[in-house]
């Protein structure tokens, strides 16, 4: 196993109306690990990635990304955890108003002074390099569309995009195909996985799909209840697990195989 | 309660389509019952208010009447050679509209948005925020400038400070409607490449912000045309002034002139705004 990116452990989340969302979670994820967590809708597996660049504030545990713990940053600190941590939405989440290539260039906001970065003054380098991610992803043609007059799927390679642009070392995609067509979704997951492999970086990717789930990933969490459920390759994944996976009923933890 | 009577009725079986059908038909008349009543409470604040203003059809009739008879022996043909002295205070009441809206457009744009549920540092802030709008907005410009006429004297000043004033309670308010039906995601994502505040308001929040921004204040341009006309008559200078130092002094011609005057302003104003929205937007 290579370098460790992230830690997590001991995660806890509980909602201020009592709702219990993640239970002592342990998840250790290396360099260049592409991981799929699966389960039921409502387990947590949306939480727990948000966890990560606290768009959800956990409320007991670490997270030790690159050896520095999520949780306690401050405000500043957590403005440099976020921009090594690239982020794709089920709803793609771009600024619709703005041109496809402005919307790569926001992977660059993390890394600029504050008052250039609000206005947009982005330097050359910047936009060129912004125009080479969008030809790799494929869509150098709509650079200068309005992100919203792109097809769903191409919105996704734009939120892929501007991802790689932040140079991250953890890519989290949270439902990213669950609005997409399978041709799209296919598309998409490709470019996903391929981007992982080229920049080296870790990626965790909540699906509903268990066949994508089985197909693309190095190794698959199952997350039930807000606990970890299971942890292994996907030939580890058993039909039975699954079952059990999204099964109603309690049923005892798996121990984890890794 | 009535579905759940159903259902023991028959020991626990689906209820059948019939009993669905009359769930439906009583639904429906007590929806129809609801509507009945809506109506029937408008119909009656209507009449009600008629008949606290004394409205009478009658009058209509017989005013216009008289109204034409004034328009034609007492405002016709209107002093074409008042426009001369005219200019000035045309010139005053665009400067009034045109610097209230700038003043009304900095500060509703800072209320607006810490008075916004997710922009604002506080709660408490948003309630304070929110509270001076309301208040600027339940003064009317007039009243304003009856209160500033008394500070600062009459004049364009006083007019400009009136129409700022009572601007900030709109377009406050407007702003920050416009800033929270925002989509959230759009921000969110740009707060998750590693953004920092200004930046989120920059990239993200003002492009979106943009459209209803413009339109607003233009609007509020629009409408300070025709308020700045209004509060001439109270002393706070530009063309409704004239207008109603000219009448007192019963020259109805040149109040006249100053009437079409103000209807020009406000046409070409509106042209303006039309060509300027289009432009941005």
């Amino acid at each position: 196993m290579g370098e460790t990116i992230v830690e997590v452990k001991q995660l806890n989340k509980t909602y201020p109306d009592g709702t219990v969302a993640l239970k002592n979670i342990n998840i250790k994820a290396y360099k260049g690990e592409f991981i799929v967590i699966i389960g039921p809708s409502g387990a947590g597996k949306s939480t727990f990635l948000r966890s990560i660049n606290r768009l959800s504030e956990p409320t007991g545990g670490e997270i030790l990304f690159m050896g520095k713990d999520i949780v306690k940053a401050g405000k500043r600190d957590l403005r440099k955890i976020r921009r090594n941590i690239g982020m794709i939405f089920q709803g793609f989440n771009l600024v619709k108003r703005l041109p496809t290539v402005r919307n790569v260039l926001h992977g660059k906001l993390g890394y600029m002074s504050s008052v250039k970065g609000a206005f947009g003054l982005f330097d050359q380098k910047d936009v060129e390099e912004a125009l080479d991610i969008l030809k790799r992803v494929g869509l150098e043609d709509q650079a200068f569309k309005r992100a919203d007059e792109l097809s769903g799927g191409q919105q996704q390679r734009v939120a892929i995009a501007r991802a790689i642009n932040q140079t991250p070392q953890l890519i989290l995609a949270d439902e990213p195909i669950a609005s997409l067509d399978p041709n799209s979704s296919r598309v998409v997951m490709d470019y996903l996985q391929k981007a992982c492999r080229e920049e080296g970086f870790t990626t965790f990717v909540n699906l509903h799909q268990v066949d994508f789930a089985k197909e693309y990933a190095d190794r698959i969490i199952g997350i039930k209840d807000g606990e970890v459920f299971f942890d292994g390759t996907a030939s580890q994944l058993t039909d039975e697990t699954i079952e059990a996976l999204y099964s109603k009923e309690k049923t005892k933890k798996q121990e984890a195989v890794v | 309660m009535k579905a759940a009577s159903i259902q023991t009725d028959r020991e626990g079986h689906k209820p059948p389509t019939k009993d669905l059908y009359s769930e439906y038909r009583k639904r429906k008349k007590i929806l129809f019952k609801s509507q009945a009543t809506v109506f029937g409470v408008i119909t009656l604040l209507a009449l009600w208010s008629l008949w606290g203003t004394g409205f009478n059809p009658l009058s209509i009739v017989t005013g216009t009447y008289d109204m034409f008879v004034f328009m034609f022996t007492d405002l016709f043909p209107p002093d074409f050679s008042a426009i001369g002295s005219l200019i000035g205070p045309a010139l005053d009441t665009l400067y009034m509209s045109y610097v209230g809206m700038v003043i009304s457009v900095l500060f509703s744009l800072v209320l607006g948005v810490l008075a916004a549920d997710f922009l604002t540092p506080h709660p408490i802030i948003a309630a304070i925020s929110k509270g001076i709008t309301a208040f600027l907005r339940s003064v009317p410009a007039v009243v304003w400038a009856i209160i500033l006429v008394a500070g600062i004297g009459l004049g364009p000043l006083t007019g400009t400070i009136a129409i700022g004033l009572s601007g900030i309670g709109i377009l406050g308010k407007a702003y920050a409607e416009v800033l929270n039906s925002m989509d959230r995601d759009q921000i969110e994502g740009v707060r998750a490449t590693g953004a920092s505040w200004l930046q989120v308001m920059g990239q993200a929040v003002w492009p979106q912000f943009k459209a209803g921004f413009v339109s607003w204040s233009l609007y509020k341009l629009d409408m300070n045309i025709r308020e700045a006309a209004i509060l001439g008559l109270v002393g706070a200078g530009g063309l409704g002034y004239y207008l109603q130092s000219s009448i007192s002094l019963f020259q109805y011609k040149t109040a006249a002139m100053a009437i079409l005057m103000i209807f020009a302003l406000i046409l070409l104003v509106e042209f303006v705004t039309a060509k300027l929205r289009e432009r941005i937007l």
